[in-house]
């Protein structure tokens, strides 16, 4: 075991003073049994520096009665409390109970406070660090739960438990609740799918196709085989709510009689406008082009996401919800911020990066601009260029660029960049694309000068890159000056990246809102700026970026002005809720056998020779195939089950547990979260526990593997009052079957008032087994819970 | 963390021993468990490394009349304590096994003997407080010692025969 200190102290207050000061780095320790485990087997990536044992306090072992409750002290050993007649006299479940916790060895050094507050027997948990590493699971603040695909036989048999965001979501920009529509969609409920999805982003149809889903990366089918392909289920999640667009993009039910503006009417203002609309407020989105929509509209050709799709999306927003839309309006120029300001109690900045940057390149002015010529593609289908074509630039918009060229009729398209083929920044399925049309890749180039002739370009003088970045990561290129090819083009687009252009601002606001980079300074979480009813996001504050993160900040922003409108007043439904609350009564299941698939379905995507300007490559799933995609969705949460042979016994007699703070209920300490630590304030500590007298007799009951030294694969706390052969109340809570205390309620409602019989104690089974999820290889402990349920319920007649 | 110098005494087979706990050269270490220290610094090793998580029963010792694992328990834990290894039960000057351990061999209530120790101390534990237990209340006591060997049929028939006969001489 590594070194730890040994800290004695005298009473329960020093102990909590002693572990608040360690910061996290000091632990309790009462009788050990479950600590000095863990601490040996290096279980945790933490491990204290100390510990403070609680054996010193002498006031913390006591069993007596109390205004009618048994009262024990958390210091008292199991023993203690499995021999004293007080106990049996008094809930005979819990001496039971006690009795059945390990071996006698354990139970006499464990104690009553420890027992409550132990970890989890789960063995990929308790995988030890000296084979091979520790498993850092969910549980532990990893990603995913070994046991959903794994041997899982004892676990849950009710789902798991969530353990904060999963890796998807935390990787998602707008975090998005990704398991959290997966699961709806296997259900096949698609709206509350929507409902889901639209807490966190209004346009799926959008970034279904253009997103790059960093969320795919850090999906744990990863583990297994190929991701959840996200998108995809995302895009018919989209399609559905395009087929059901009035019920999405409606105008809400009572108007606030607030006014918003929103400048831009790219993703991030559509999507601030979507928010701020649906809370009551009147918004108008201004917009320099014909039409809103932003680069989904004129940056992303057609063949990406088709213009009809924009159309649509728009229209909804401005005929379904009542968004006013004021295009062809150039703010700065058509009209000042001021005087729509003037107009309005907010005005959003969402203006997005749509200048071009000057390289300094000797001819860059015999260039085209990437951003430009992808929107005069979009706008009119044509575009007179050169025919052999070069387009300097690594991410996605030069892809963009490069394959419109080639589906533009270009002879040659070449394309060249500062990365290495590995390095480029452009998604893996966009550069193989332009593989397959035929873009020649130029991979480690420096752009130097272009070459012209007669003030026609004839070519590019490319140096050689060596790095693209220094040390630090950032971006920083060096040059060989003297190792250098002559690509020859009679056309070349830049497409190296865009500039913030942010001189619509006037030069009164532009002096409050200027950041030394040219951005527009405002807060990263709420889009506030210094000025006062002035918000931003996107681009324009980021500098160029991802269209999600544009949609999250849109997003934010609203909630934000929402709040600073001070508009909860008028009574629309709250939508955006912030976090997902996870109480028993949820929890988390997965498809069993689809978890095992570890190839992503892909969508259909037309042949190099099929593709075309317009027609959109690739083509949507129906829902069933969108629903079998989902079913591979994990669901990563903890799928644990609780140790304590106590616990379930405290909550079928509604217990009461204090601590050095304060006084729970059992059911709240012990079934509400995925572990009591995540309720207990550092250096709390439980120091009683106080059972009423429970109606009827209590009982435990204990189906393990081995009789002595181990925990139970089903067990079940009961009470029966049972008079004359009928069931006047009873209580019944199984333990061992999820990760926390499972509660039976309607198996109580249903048994209250009945005479016992067989027929009734096999009901009762089959109502307690109606919520179970039988993973891989636990399906026996239903039909073992059946059967517990059963010989209780008949023995309680007895 | 502060300089950890603390003296503590634990009884060990009726004799005092003083440990300093700390890091030290010489010091009983605040993460050092009871076994370590009988087994490492004492030389008692008839109380068995083995699973080192409570779980086998091997390195039982009586601790304050209660049968324990000693590999879950921290020396630091001890102080004022009084502690009892297989080798206390031994005559302290002759070195004669006491009848307990003399049934166990007479009887071979054993295989390879790695787990009689525990299973001998968590014996003695339950007889020094019931002096006539029955088989089930036996059965009980030793559940937390685990024998590979499957010596537990000779073990209960050896310790329910001595049972019996210390009966018939106190009768």
């Amino acid at each position: 075991m590594k070194k730890f200190d040994h800290i004695k102290v005298g009473s329960y207050e020093e102990a909590s003073q002693v572990i608040q000061e360690g910061e996290g780095a000091i632990e309790p320790i009462a009788g050990g049994t479950d600590l000095l485990g863990t601490l040996k087997d290096r279980l945790l990536p933490h491990y204290p520096k100390a510990v403070v044992s609680l054996k010193g306090i002498a006031t913390s072992r006591y069993i007596e009665e109390r205004d009618g409750m048994l009262v024990i002290g958390a210091g008292t050993t199991l023993k203690e409390i499995s021999e004293s007649p007080l106990v049996k006299d008094h809930s005979q479940a819990l001496a039971e109970a006690a009795r059945s916790v390990a071996s006698p060895l354990i139970r006499n050094t464990a104690t009553i406070g420890g027992n409550v507050c132990q970890d989890v027997r789960c063995w990929y948990y308790r995988y030890p660090d000296s084979i091979g590493g520790r498993l850092e699971c969910k549980r532990k603040g990893g990603d995913t739960c070994y046991a959903i695909a794994g041997e899982n036989r004892y676990h849950s048999i009710f789902g798991g438990m969530s353990t904060g965001g999963s890796s998807c979501q935390r990787a998602c920009p707008a975090g998005t609740d990704i398991p959290g529509y997966m699961a709806k969609i296997r259900e096949n409920d698609w709206a509350g799918a929507a409902d889901i999805f639209f807490q966190y982003n209004p346009m799926p149809m959008m970034t279904s196709r253009i997103c790059p889903h960093g969320c795919r990366e850090h999906c744990n089918q990863n583990v297994y085989g190929k991701s959840v392909n996200i998108p995809a289920v995302e895009r018919t999640l989209g399609d559905y709510i395009l087929e059901h667009k009035e019920d999405y993009y409606k105008a809400p039910e009572k108007e606030t009689g607030k006014k918003c503006a929103i400048i831009g009417g790219g993703p991030g203002g559509l999507t601030a406008a979507f928010y701020l609309r649906r809370e009551g407020h009147q918004v108008t989105v201004y917009d320099s082009h014909e039409k809103p929509g932003g680069v989904l509209r004129y940056g992303i050709p057609h063949y990406r996401l088709p213009k009809t799709i924009v159309d649509q999306f728009c229209q909804a927003l401005e005929n379904g919800m009542g968004i006013r839309f004021v295009m062809n309006t150039t703010v700065g120029k058509d009209v000042t911020v001021e005087q729509i300001k003037a107009d309005n109690d907010v005005v959003y900045f969402g203006t997005g990066a749509w200048s071009q940057p000057v390289l300094g390149l000797e001819g860059e002015n015999l260039t085209e601009f990437g951003l430009n010529f992808l929107e005069e593609v979009n706008t009119y289908l044509k575009k007179a260029m050169g025919e052999n074509v070069l387009v300097c630039g690594g991410g996605n918009v030069a892809m963009d660029v490069a394959l419109t060229a080639c589906r533009l009729g270009a002879k040659s398209v070449k394309l060249v960049c500062l990365e290495q083929r590995e390095e480029m920044p452009a998604s893996e399925e966009e550069i193989q694309m332009a593989i397959e049309e035929r873009v020649e890749l130029y991979n480690g180039w420096g752009l130097r000068k272009v070459l012209e002739s007669e003030g026609k370009v004839k070519g590019l003088l490319a140096m050689r890159c060596l790095s693209v970045r220094d040390e630090n990561g950032r971006f920083a290129p060096s040059y060989d000056q003297d190792d250098t090819i002559e690509l020859a083009s009679d056309f070349i687009i830049l497409a190296t990246g865009q500039k913030v252009d942010i001189s619509f601002l006037g030069d009164h606001l532009s002096s409050q809102l200027r950041t030394s980079r040219g951005l527009i300074d405002a807060n990263a979480e709420s889009g506030r700026t210094r000025a006062q009813g002035y918000y931003a996001g996107g681009d324009a504050v980021t500098g160029p970026d991802l269209a999600i993160r544009a949609i999250a900040a849109g997003r934010n922003a609203a909630m934000a002005m929402n709040r600073d409108l001070d508009a909860e007043k008028v009574g629309n439904p709250s939508h955006t809720q912030e976090e997902e609350v996870l109480g028993p009564e949820s929890f988390t299941t997965f498809d069993v056998d689809g978890v095992e698939r570890t190839k992503a379905v892909r969508l259909r995507e037309l042949s190099a020779s099929e593709r075309s300007l317009t027609g959109e490559d690739r083509s949507s799933l129906d829902q069933d195939t969108a629903k079998q995609e989902a079913c591979r969705c994990l669901r990563c949460a903890c799928y644990a089950v609780n140790p304590s042979d106590i616990t379930p016994v405290l909550v079928m007699e509604g217990a009461r547990i204090i601590t050095t703070e304060r006084e729970f209920s059992a059911k709240e300490l012990f079934t509400s979260k995925l572990t009591v630590q995540h309720i207990l304030h550092r250096g709390e500590l439980v120091t009683e526990i106080r059972i009423p007298k429970t109606l009827g007799r209590t009982r435990y009951d204990k189906r393990r593997v081995r009789d002595a030294i181990d925990f139970a694969i089903v067990s079940l706390a009961s009470a029966f009052d049972v008079q004359a052969g009928q069931i006047k109340s009873c209580r019944l809570v199984l333990g061992g079957v999820a990760p926390v205390p499972y509660q039976l309620p309607e198996v109580e409602a249903y048994l209250t008032g009945k005479k016992i019989s067989p027929e009734t104690a096999k009901e009762a089974g089959e109502i307690a087994m109606r919520q179970a999820f039988a993973m891989s290889g636990n399906e026996y402990k239903i039909f073992m819970c059946k059967d517990v349920i059963y010989n209780r319920v008949m023995e309680a007649g007895r | 963390m502060k300089e950890h110098l603390e003296q503590i005494c634990v009884t060990v087979n009726g004799v005092p021993r003083k440990f300093v706990i700390g890091d030290g050269v010489g010091c009983v270490s605040p993460s050092e468990t009871l076994l370590d220290t009988i087994r490492d610094r004492l030389g008692l090793t008839a109380a068995k490394r083995s699973c080192e998580h409570g779980a086998c029963g091997c390195c039982t010792v009586i601790m304050d009349g209660d049968a324990v694992a000693s590999c879950m328990v921290l020396t630091a834990d001890c102080d004022g304590s009084q502690v009892t290894t297989l080798e206390g039960l031994c005559d302290p000057v002759t070195g004669e096994l006491s009848p307990l351990q003399k049934a166990f061999a007479d009887n071979s209530a054993f295989q390879c003997g790695f787990c009689t120790p525990g299973i001998i101390m968590s014996t003695r534990a339950l007889l020094d407080r019931n002096p006539s237990p029955t088989e089930e209340e036996l059965t009980e006591a030793l559940s937390g010692n685990y024998c590979r060997c499957i010596s537990h049929y000779q073990v209960i028939r050896t310790v329910m025969g001595f049972i019996n006969e210390m009966n018939r001489k106190e009768a």
